[in-house]
């Protein structure tokens, strides 16, 4: 994908398995920073901003492959040079925390201690977020859901605070919150092709109610995936939904589905034969990265998941045809 | 002028340069550094909101902007009318306000009121750090150093460049390539500062971390409002702004752009 590769190797990235060789490093990464603490004569020989960065990424990483001792040590550098009140490592020492945490009673700690934090400054906004975390990870996502508002009432140009939000609409089955939430992040990013394909996605969800609107629902769905493929080269989850979402409105298609959709539905915004084309031409596209990703050894394992799902979809499309 | 072919010549003590040239240049190195770490001491970072209330007051006008600016990207019609809709109301009834019951009072003296007081407080600050070692600086060398001619360049120059070279000495005679001690004092003042970025790194390296850390919290450092400005005034034009905006979507044919675009850079054909 284009965008993994632009982070550059040192991110934290969904994918576990660069999560695991990132945190491998972490003793490289910490000893030569305990050697390099030599005399600075030169102010202008500052620290390196990127540094505190990569010590975040570090941090995160080694969470959560399981080496807290190397977070800690991570965490301790960030807070002696940031000080313990700053409010981004105050969030991170939480993170810390819930991470050791033991059961719910852990987590019942964490969440008074945040509580007192933010009656102290109640606009402390790492510790606003752990705390909607907390509660999303002690299943009570309604809770979540109403202070997750809270902040955003406080704070609405925070596209991952929308973004969190849509995730736990979905959870609970409200697609059309969700996809009003991702709207609302997109006109933050309007740019970001993977909030683009994730509301295609939810629109296509909606679809499936089966009502007289979700012909609209899977236009709407297919142009935000045409949208994201257009801002990302070969986005395969982009084209994947394309695939997905142009499915159910071929002809003789509808029954396998198990989309309920009559063609008035649609006719008069999208011709039938434009959305052939599409699917067409995603199914193909999606078979040539398929088939570049496979081959190149280091895109496979950064993308393993993605290929294989990929891959199944089109046997399947490939059976009924 | 000079006449042609004549140098002047004007016998100088080896003196003066050892003792009036490199002590001003090394005196405003010296505070220029000085001044530069008093800076970043006396630096207070902008204020960031106390309450929820008054971060939304600060930061919901930034949800219109952003819908002027984006809802071409995203929004079907019926979205973008609701938000349109909404916002603008909103703007207007002063929902976002932090004490709604003040709207529409005369805007508090800046001079009373003590967050504005502050921010003319750090401009205050900001301003003499310049000008109290530039004044001290001045009226020193004034008192030691003036009317002395200390150097003279190696390159002829038109009469143009005489009252910036020879300020201090009243000669009329004098040829432009001599240079007096007080321009040279202003020739530092604006020449050093390369030799500052030499020293201190590039301009802001001071100022660097302390941004890094504002950005620490991100939504939470801006304020986009002056002080003594009236959100209310900024809200209702900003209704104004949204209510004359139209719709219109690039997301309106965007099948067709797909395949006739982006399907042949692929090298398919449709």
């Amino acid at each position: 994908m284009g965008h993994s590769s632009l982070e550059g190797q040192y991110s934290h990235s969904s994918s576990l398995v660069d999560n695991v060789r990132f945190s491998q490093q972490a003793p490289i990464i910490l000893g030569a920073k305990a050697t390099s603490a030599k005399i600075n004569l030169l102010p202008a020989q500052q620290e390196d901003p990127g540094h505190y960065v990569l010590l975040e990424q570090l941090f995160l990483s080694c969470l959560q492959t399981g080496d807290d001792k190397s977070a800690l040590q991570c965490l301790e550098l960030l807070s002696d040079r940031f000080g313990p009140s700053n409010e981004r490592t105050s969030g991170l020492y939480g993170i810390y925390e819930e991470a050791v945490a033991k059961g719910h009673d852990g987590l019942e700690k964490c969440l008074q201690k945040y509580d007192s934090i933010l009656s102290e400054n109640p606009v402390n906004l790492p510790i606003l977020k752990r705390r909607v975390a907390i509660l999303r990870s002690m299943s009570k996502p309604v809770e979540a859901i109403s202070s997750l508002v809270e902040i955003i009432k406080a704070i609405p140009t925070d596209a991952e605070a929308w973004c969190e939000l849509a995730d736990l609409y979905m959870t609970q089955g409200m697609a059309h919150q969700a996809t009003f939430c991702l709207e609302e992040s997109l006109l933050i990013a309007a740019n970001a092709w993977n909030i683009h394909a994730r509301l295609g996605e939810v629109l296509y969800i909606c679809a499936r109610s089966g009502d007289e609107t979700s012909g609209q629902y899977l236009v709407r769905s297919i142009r935000c995936f045409c949208r994201s493929i257009e801002l990302c080269d070969d986005y395969l989850r982009g084209f994947y939904g394309l695939v997905m979402a142009t499915l159910p409105l071929l002809d003789g298609r509808q029954g396998d589905t198990g989309f309920k959709i009559s063609a008035a539905q649609w006719e008069n915004t999208v011709p039938a034969a434009t959305i052939s084309k599409l699917h067409i031409f995603a199914k193909r596209r999606l078979e040539h990265i398929i088939e570049q990703r496979s081959s190149n050894h280091q895109l496979w394992e950064s993308c393993q998941g993605e290929i294989i799902a990929a891959k199944e979809l089109l046997d399947s499309l490939r059976d009924t045809t | 002028m000079v006449s042609q072919g004549l140098e002047q010549t004007i016998v100088r003590d080896p003196a003066l340069f050892y003792w009036i040239l490199i002590p001003i240049s090394i005196v405003m190195i010296l505070t220029g550094i000085l001044r530069h770490y008093a800076t970043v001491l006396m630096n207070t970072p902008p204020k960031p909101p106390s309450t929820l209330a008054e971060s939304r007051e600060r930061l919901s006008i930034l949800r219109g902007v952003n819908l002027r600016n984006n809802a071409s990207a995203v929004l079907t019609k019926e979205a973008f009318e609701a938000r349109k809709n909404y916002l603008v109301s909103a703007y207007q009834n002063g929902e976002f306000l932090k004490d709604p019951e003040n709207r529409g009072q005369a805007p508090a003296n800046p001079m009373t009121d003590p967050a504005g007081m502050e921010a003319m407080m750090g401009m205050m600050k900001g301003n003499m750090m310049m000008m109290i070692p530039q004044t001290l600086i001045m009226s020193w060398i004034n008192a030691f150093f003036s009317g002395f001619v200390i150097l003279k360049l190696p390159f002829p120059l038109t009469i143009r460049f005489k009252s910036m070279l020879q300020s201090g000495v009243m000669t009329r005679d004098l040829d432009v390539r001599w240079v007096s001690s007080l321009s040279w004092y202003f020739l530092n003042l604006f020449g050093l500062q390369s030799v500052f970025g030499f020293i201190l790194g590039s301009d802001n390296a001071a100022n660097h971390m302390s941004q890094q850390m504002a950005s620490m919290n991100p939504a939470a450092g801006v304020n986009p409002f002056q002080p003594g400005q009236d959100p209310d005034k900024l809200y209702q034009s900003e209704a104004e702004n949204l209510e004359v905006l139209e719709h219109f979507c690039i997301l309106d044919g965007i099948e067709d752009r797909i395949l006739h675009n982006i399907a042949p850079k692929y090298g398919y054909t449709f």
